[in-house]
């Protein structure tokens, strides 16, 4: 009999077939039926089909020999004898039709009672091997699988087991003989029809795990070896990676535990090109899925040899395997690793036998390792894939790092780039839970001894280290291997290069000196989070002692990072504030004897703080002149508030120094002194000795030496407040009460008549102007706080200030021009929004530069310092409106204080 | 030439029991038609009786010269040989009596059993009159066998003898001989492959089985009867290219047996599409024997398919009851031999095959 030529007639011929075959069984015709049915398997001899297509026409007639089996089962004995019909359906002519029909006779009587079940059986099986072709053979044999699946005899595990895993014999090799059929150019193709077709030699295996059920002695004596070694012997890569997949995933775990070891070895014998870190993966997962499930049993039945097979296995592949590349042996280890962590969670010193391991592998490996590879460990020393839950805190982190030793080995030979990013997934993890955590109650770290720190930081080294010099050192180590392959050719320009680089990375430095780096900012935060984690039941001065201890431990591994200091510094020196405010308070509350000891030390303290301030200057200079400026006037406040004048005035000169030797800039000179003034301004413990006096003077000395007039004229005024000083509520002081402020109200007039003539003087009258209003209300400050009689500031002399603003105002209102006249604005206004009318503001910032605010939410506020004759109109609204705010300020004061009424306006 | 002449007598024959005996359907080529005739079943040494009636037409009278009733048993050829003219007198005469017997084409050669006796004397047919008759313990030599080039037939014939010419009747017969022992042994291997094909499985091991050892093998074939059959190993190949065991259980088999066996695979390099096991029945005819050599295949039965590889066994099992076959036989005229032959066809559709004899008998 001759099969269709097509799929779709095959189809058709096969249902078609199905139905007479149908209609026959209904007329109980069963020969003519099984002439039909014959017809029909016919189909299944068809070669050249995908697969799928195969597929497709098995299952069509898998329903309708269903159909034929029942009624078979219906009739026997009565209308035939299933033991003839065995032998009848045998003269079939050809094979796989002659198979189809045996299984669909012989199922069908081993459902009946008295059947010779284990014959049949046998029988059956044994025939299937007349079909040698792999597609063909795979149909046929899961045929006869999912026929016999309910119907082998119950009592006869061992048989069952043997049927079955005979069936998957012959069917894996099956398999992977349709490897080596047909062109080799079709290989790939061969490959992926292997695929397709693996879930029938798979369900084999899931039939093997049904029969074995819980019989784990004839799954450990005979099943597992049994499979394995077909597994092993059929030396086939896409069969090997599979059915070890297969059975890891198939059985259960108790069963993996206690074949562990044959499981393991079986891996050893694969093909080289098997990727065993795969296989290993799934039996890692679900060992681990194991304890997931079980965390609610008892637990203790944990076999604690599992890390010791594992490891063994290790050292044994290592050794069978020197092929091996790193790409398949790290992740492997990372698997292993993963499966210590969640069986053994607190004991450390087995993953430091794996990065011991995993650190020697690395050193036989001799040659830099590429870049490509450098993601594995990255996984493995950030344990990433293992974190994914979250279940790994910073505590657990910082423990790795402080208890194997090969952890840090393993970071330490990897390139300084993967090092930097690992320790920056660390820090990252350190910080981010150690601020989610509550911790105070439960601090993630615990560092109280200098030891812990070192390690913690020594595996910083690379972050801590300059990061320009070190991608320097990175990059000129390629250009050399480089210039050693390619011989005399790039002599010349590999001696260059590497001076160019650094040329730029140095001017770089230069001109962006703060560019934001969030690598040391890391480090700034570690600083702080070292400090905070200190046990705060330690006696108050071992505390003490153990704070100062690590900072200085802190500071000297910070060192390394030479100009990077400027990052991480500042937050040593925050730190030493914090100290001496805490032994500021411990002296309040102590007497005498410890008094003394913690006012030295409160001194002592400053001077570190100085030295820090120093070293930052020593190395950092000029790019960070404004920081350290600042840094030295925050140290001179903090010594002034703990009337320490000496200290304060101290760091007030040097301060000074710095803004004479270093602060060229104009912009940040203005800044720099009205920061200046603020500070002084406050200061209390320099009376003495004319300190203050001085430091006063020489702040208003450089701020009418500053380069615009503006600028002299703002920090003129602001500096008047510097003899006039406020209550500070916090020490005590109030306004009426207090009655030594020091308050010199000639000195504040004098300031203020020199601000205003430096404003009247500056060129740009809606600036001359605007700064007249500001003087306006500094005038009316301090008619306010005091009489005239103290301040000098009389009514008279606001009352002309009054008159000369308007003057000016008047003139500014002769130069506005008419909107329709400028042609620009028109078209600006036509372009932007001709519907409607732009209303562009301006404002005038602190520093005097003219900021246009568009009313609409459009695009950001531009700044220009210059007068813009376009938009004059608008700038003039600055002072008129300005004015017109403080002449309403002094209407209302009028009602509460009579002396306003005095102001003509 | 009778549907012309209407015959004045009608000659019956009724064989006694025949509705329940057994029968046997024979293909019957009558023209272009092939047709069924089912005849009853006789075995050897069993009597063959029945009741003959003549009847004439309504007040004819037929004289005769006697009524006799005669058992014949011939072996019937369409060629002889070309040198067979011998005897050609005597076909002639016999075959103008046998022609509505069997294939017009076919001629007797031989009546190995011809046994008459009269019915009735001379005189005249007036009524119809009928006569029992009576073969007592018949023996018969042959089996009834309808073949390419011969056949074997057995007839029971009544002759009404006349001045002019004689009325005639025949009734046929078919007889199956029983527990018939092995008639040649199994000389297991030829080598003799009359077809062109290319056909390259040789012998390996060829020497054990052949030539040298024939007397040995029929001893040991006879005696195999009687104790357990061997089994017969067949070792073949193509070398370096093929190489197979091929072993089935015994070399005799009865019509109603299975074969079983196995083939084993040392070594493949082709790729093979199918293989099939065929039975060839071999009819040999002629004076001198393999004069004439007929084959035709009795049984195609796929085994494997696909391309198995080194170290695979394929099973045998081939149930011989269902089908139509010819037990062995000879005699002076022909002989049958059949044969088991397996058929290795390969992808690019060459054939390659290996016949080995085996010997079939009926058994009750």
């Amino acid at each position: 009999m001759s099969y269709s030529e097509t799929l779709e007639q095959a189809i058709s011929t096969v249902k078609h077939q199905a139905v007479q075959m149908q209609r026959c069984l209904q007329q109980r015709k069963l020969m003519d039926a099984l002439k039909y049915a014959s017809i029909m398997l016919t189909e299944l001899r068809k070669p050249d089909l995908s697969p799928k297509q195969y597929y497709e026409l098995y299952i069509l007639i898998f329903d309708s020999l269903s159909i034929l089996s029942s009624y078979l089962v219906e009739n026997h004995p009565k209308g035939h004898h299933l033991a003839d019909l065995y032998e009848l359906v045998q003269y079939a002519g050809n094979v796989i039709p002659r198979l189809y029909l045996m299984i669909t006779v012989g199922t069908s009587y081993l459902k009946c009672p008295d059947s010779p079940r284990e014959e049949i059986l046998k029988d059956m099986i044994e025939m299937c091997r007349g079909v040698q072709n792999p597609i063909r053979g795979l149909f046929l044999r899961y045929y006869l699988s999912q026929r016999t699946k309910n119907l082998l005899p119950p009592d006869l595990f061992e048989f069952n087991a043997n049927f079955v895993i005979t069936n998957f014999i012959e069917m894996n090799k099956l398999w992977v003989r349709l490897q080596h059929t047909g062109p080799l150019r079709q290989r790939e193709q061969r490959t992926r029809e292997r695929k397709e077709l693996q879930i029938l030699v798979g369900s084999q295996l899931v039939r093997l795990s049904q029969i074995v059920d819980d019989n784990i002695q004839l799954y450990k004596d005979q099943i597992l070896p049994t499979v394995l070694e077909q597994a092993v012997q059929c030396r086939d890569v896409v069969s090997q990676e599979y059915l070890l997949d297969a059975i890891c995933q198939v059985f259960p775990d108790e069963f993996h535990l206690v074949t562990l070891d044959q499981l393991l070895n079986s891996t050893l014998h694969l093909n080289p090109e098997v990727s065993i870190n795969k296989v290993i993966l799934t039996l890692t997962d679900r060992l681990k899925g194991y304890m997931d499930r079980n965390e609610d049993d008892d637990s203790k039945k944990i076999d604690n040899n599992l890390f010791e097979v594992f490891w063994n296995y290790l050292k044994n592949l290592d050794e069978e395997r020197p092929d091996l590349s790193l790409e398949q042996f790290v992740p492997l280890i990372e698997s292993i690793l993963g499966l210590s962590l969640r069986w053994y969670p607190n004991d450390l010193q087995k993953l430091n036998i794996l990065y011991k391991f995993t650190t020697k592998k690395c050193k036989d490996y001799g040659k830099v390792i590429p870049s490509e590879l450098e993601y594995l460990f990255l996984n493995l020393l950030t344990l990433k894939n293992e974190n994914e839950s979250g279940l790994l805190n910073a505590n657990f982190y910082y423990e790795i790092v402080l208890q194997c030793d090969s952890f840090r080995d393993l970071l330490s030979i990897q390139s300084v780039a993967l090092q930097r990013n690992i320790v920056s997934k660390l820090l990252d993890i350190f910080l981010q839970t150690s601020s989610e955590t509550d911790t105070q109650a439960n601090p993630s770290l615990v560092i109280d001894s200098k030891t812990k720190l070192d390690s913690l930081l020594s595996i910083c080294e690379t972050f801590i280290m300059d990061k320009s010099s070190v991608s320097a050192a990175d990059k000129r180590k390629p250009q050399n291997d480089e210039n050693n392959s390619n011989g005399i050719r790039t002599k010349n320009g590999s001696f260059d290069k590497p001076v160019l680089v650094n040329n730029n990375e140095e001017n770089n430095e230069n001109e962006s000196s703060w560019k934001l780096d969030p690598d040391q900012e890391k480090l700034a935060k570690l600083c702080h989070l070292i400090i905070r984690s200190i046990n705060k039941s330690l006696p108050e001065k071992k505390n003490i002692e153990l704070q100062i201890e690590l900072l200085f431990s802190i500071k000297a591994w910070f060192l390394k990072g030479g100009k990077n200091i400027k990052y991480t510094f500042p937050a040593i020196v925050t730190n030493f504030w914090k100290l001496i405010r805490m032994c500021h308070l411990l002296s309040i509350r102590s007497k005498s004897k410890k008094k003394l000891f913690y006012e030295n030390l409160i001194k002592q303290l400053f001077k570190y703080a100085s030295r820090c301030i120093n070293d930052l200057f020593n190395i950092c200079g000029s790019s960070f002149a404004d920081s350290l400026y600042k840094l030295n006037i925050q140290s001179a406040s903090l010594a002034d508030q703990l009337s320490l004048g000496e200290i304060a005035y101290d760091f007030f000169s040097q301060a000074f120094t710095i803004f004479e030797e270093f602060l060229n800039d104009s912009r940040t000179q203005f800044q720099a002194l009205v920061y200046m003034a603020q500070a002084l301004q406050k200061t209390r413990s320099l009376h003495e000795d004319t300190y203050y006096n001085s430091l006063v003077v020489r702040c208003t000395l450089h701020s009418s030496k500053l380069l615009k007039k503006q600028d002299q004229c703002r920090a003129v005024y602001l500096c008047s407040h510097l003899w006039w000083a406020t209550e500070i509520a916090l020490i005590g002081e109030e306004e009426g009460i207090t009655t030594d402020f020091y308050r010199e109200g000639k000195r504040v007039l004098e300031c203020l008549q020199r601000s205003l003539r430096i404003a009247d003087s500056t060129m740009d009258n809606v600036q001359s102007s605007e700064l007249m209003v500001e003087i306006l209300n500094r005038c009316l400050y301090y008619f306010i706080h005091g009489n005239e009689h103290q301040t000098h500031v009389s009514v008279k002399y606001i009352n002309g200030l009054i008159e000369l603003i308007k003057t000016n105002l008047r003139s500014l209102k002769m130069e506005q021009t008419d909107i329709d006249i400028d042609p620009q604005r028109l078209s600006e206004l036509h372009l932007d929004d001709p519907t409607l009318p732009l209303d562009t503001t301006f404002i005038i910032g602190m520093d005097g530069s003219y900021i246009n605010v568009s009313q609409k939410s459009g695009p950001a506020p531009s700044i220009t310092s210059k007068l813009n004759s376009t938009f004059l109109n608008e700038m003039i609204q600055i002072p008129i409106q300005h004015f017109n705010r403080t002449c309403e300020y002094i209407y209302d004061q009028r009602e509460v204080d009579d002396r306003f009424k005095v102001i003509v306006i | 030439m009778s549907l012309f002449f209407k015959s004045p007598v009608d000659i019956e024959i009724l064989l006694d029991g025949e509705e329940s005996r057994k029968h046997v359907d024979v293909l019957n080529s009558v023209g272009s038609k092939t047709l069924k005739d089912s005849i009853p079943l006789y075995e050897d040494g069993e009597s063959l009786s029945g009741m003959v009636t003549l009847r004439v037409k309504e007040g004819k009278r037929v004289e005769h010269l006697g009524v006799k009733i005669s058992v014949i048993g011939s072996i019937d050829m369409i060629k002889v040989n070309s040198s067979g003219g011998g005897n050609g007198g005597s076909t002639k005469r016999l075959s103008a009596s046998s022609s509505s017997l069997s294939d017009s084409r076919k001629n007797p050669v031989e009546q190995f059993l011809c046994i008459s006796y009269d019915l009735c004397p001379a005189g005249e047919l007036q009524h119809a009159q009928s006569y029992s008759f009576m073969f007592k313990d018949l023996g018969k030599r042959y089996e009834s066998y309808k073949g390419k080039n011969v056949d074997v037939s057995y007839y029971a014939k009544v002759t009404v003898i006349r001045k002019s010419t004689d009325i005639a009747k025949t009734k046929k017969f078919w007889v199956n001989i029983y527990n018939q022992v092995p008639v040649s042994p199994a000389a297991i291997i030829t080598n003799t492959n009359p077809r062109p094909t290319n056909s390259r499985l040789s012998e390996n091991s060829d020497a054990v089985n052949t030539g040298t050892n024939d007397n040995q093998n029929t001893i040991q074939t006879e005696s195999s009867l009687r104790k357990e059959p061997q089994p017969v190993k067949l070792d073949i190949g193509i070398e370096n290219c093929l190489h197979i065991e091929f072993e089935f259980s015994k070399s005799k088999y009865s019509l109603k047996d299975v074969i079983v066996g196995r083939i084993y695979f040392l070594l493949t390099r082709l790729k093979i599409k199918h293989m099939e096991l065929s039975l060839i029945t071999r009819e040999s005819s002629g004076l001198h024997s393999s004069n004439y050599l007929i084959d035709s295949t009795a049984i195609r039965y796929e085994i494997m398919d696909g391309s198995p590889v080194k170290g695979e066994t394929i099973p045998i099992r081939l149930f011989l009851g269902g089908y139509d076959l010819t037990p062995d036989m000879s005699c002076n005229y022909f002989n049958i031999k059949n044969y088991l032959s397996l058929v290795i066809v390969d992808e690019d559709g060459r054939r390659y095959f290996k016949q080995s004899e085996i010997v079939l008998y009926r058994t009750r």
